[in-house]
């Protein structure tokens, strides 16, 4: 299906279509390396998060929870409920891929997350035959796989050894605050924010760590108390990255 | 080794969820419901860890530091709401806390 001569140039479109996003993949991609370098737990399994899990989000919940010292099972209850909407990038991308061979399904879906469906979306949204948006998807998905897992090696590389006056382990705190504040514009979102850190605050104590799967519970049902407004226009690069998410 | 086993499970249960509509979608299709509250799992999960995060390291430096962070936090807040970026919280961050920490005596 993909014979990679014809399709480069397809390839490179996609590339260049994640172009802008590598914005939001690098220094998050830093911040993740950084604190997998800092955090008590061996810098190369919380490198492995990159390449094995590849969604941002989850992976810096996971490198905070195993380094406070979670119960592993409210671990990976906590990552997998963050990466739940991996199962409607799923649902999306299985229109395009009927059909397909099974390596390719294998392979694609590996790298499904939000940069690399946000760009297979648009590639697949032009009128072109099918087989070029698969390598429009793919030459994205590439790009932003290097990005993301080169990224968190250089962060976890310069993490080591950096002096303790400088309390790194705060950085991740600060960067989850400003990533929240950035979404306090959206009522909905900003309801969800509050209870979900309200309920973390007063959850501090609950066993096994099972404050924080709380508060994103309380945080979920606050926010679908709001009322939807129409649907926003899609994402746009630049905005958080999500392998970043 | 708990660790590596955290990471296995969390990396092949993610896997699961990019396959499993590829695999099923053909015999089930999804609540919107579900679709919209997937949307505010990411910034939940976010403020939450934040909250947590802060509290707890208020927590562990004592009375005399606890300011440090908290002033740390105030700064963040500031600089995301004036320039729009989250990377702002850590610029803006990061140097109060140690000037804060500096500052306040141990």
């Amino acid at each position: 299906m993909l014979t990679l001569v014809a399709d480069r140039r397809d390839l490179a479109a996609g590339a260049r279509a994640m172009a802008p996003w590598l914005v939001g993949i690098v220094p998050f991609g830093l911040v993740i390396g950084l604190s997998a370098a800092q955090a008590d737990i061996p810098t190369l399994a919380g490198w492995l998060t990159g390449p094995l899990i590849l969604a941002g989000s989850a992976q810096i919940a996971m490198i905070q929870m195993l380094d406070a010292g979670a119960t592993p099972v409210v671990v990976v209850l906590a990552a997998l409920v963050i990466n739940l909407r991996l199962i409607f990038y799923s649902a999306t991308m299985a229109r395009y891929w009927r059909g397909t061979p099974w390596w390719w399904r294998l392979v694609a879906a590996y790298l499904i997350i939000d940069p690399s469906f946000a760009v297979g979306m648009d590639g697949y949204g032009r009128p072109v035959d099918r087989r070029r948006g698969h390598a429009y998807y793919l030459g994205g998905a590439a790009l932003m796989w290097v990005a993301w897992v080169g990224a968190i090696t250089v962060g976890a590389t310069l993490g080591t050894g950096l002096p303790a006056w400088l309390h790194l382990e705060f950085v991740i705190p600060l960067f989850l605050l400003g990533e929240a504040v950035t979404k306090l514009g959206d009522p909905a979102l900003r309801r969800a924010i509050f209870a979900a850190a309200t309920v973390a605050v007063l959850s501090l104590a609950a066993p096994l760590h099972l404050g924080i799967v709380l508060a994103i519970v309380a945080g979920i049902a606050a926010g679908l108390t709001v009322q939807p407004r129409p649907r926003p226009s899609r994402q746009q690069p630049g905005q958080l990255a999500e392998v970043a998410r | 080794m708990t660790v590596w086993i955290v990471v296995l499970a969390a990396a092949a249960g993610s896997y699961l969820f990019r396959l499993s509509m590829i695999v099923l979608a053909d015999r089930y299709t999804l609540p919107p419901t579900l679709e919209r509250a997937t949307g505010f799992v990411a910034p939940a999960a976010f403020a939450a860890l934040a909250a947590a995060g802060v509290a707890t390291a208020c927590l562990g430096l004592g009375a005399s530091q606890a300011a440090a962070p908290l002033a740390a936090v105030a700064v963040a807040v500031i600089a995301v709401l004036r320039t729009g970026s989250g990377y702002a919280a850590i610029l803006a961050g990061m140097p109060t806390l140690w000037i804060a920490t500096a500052l306040l005596p141990s």
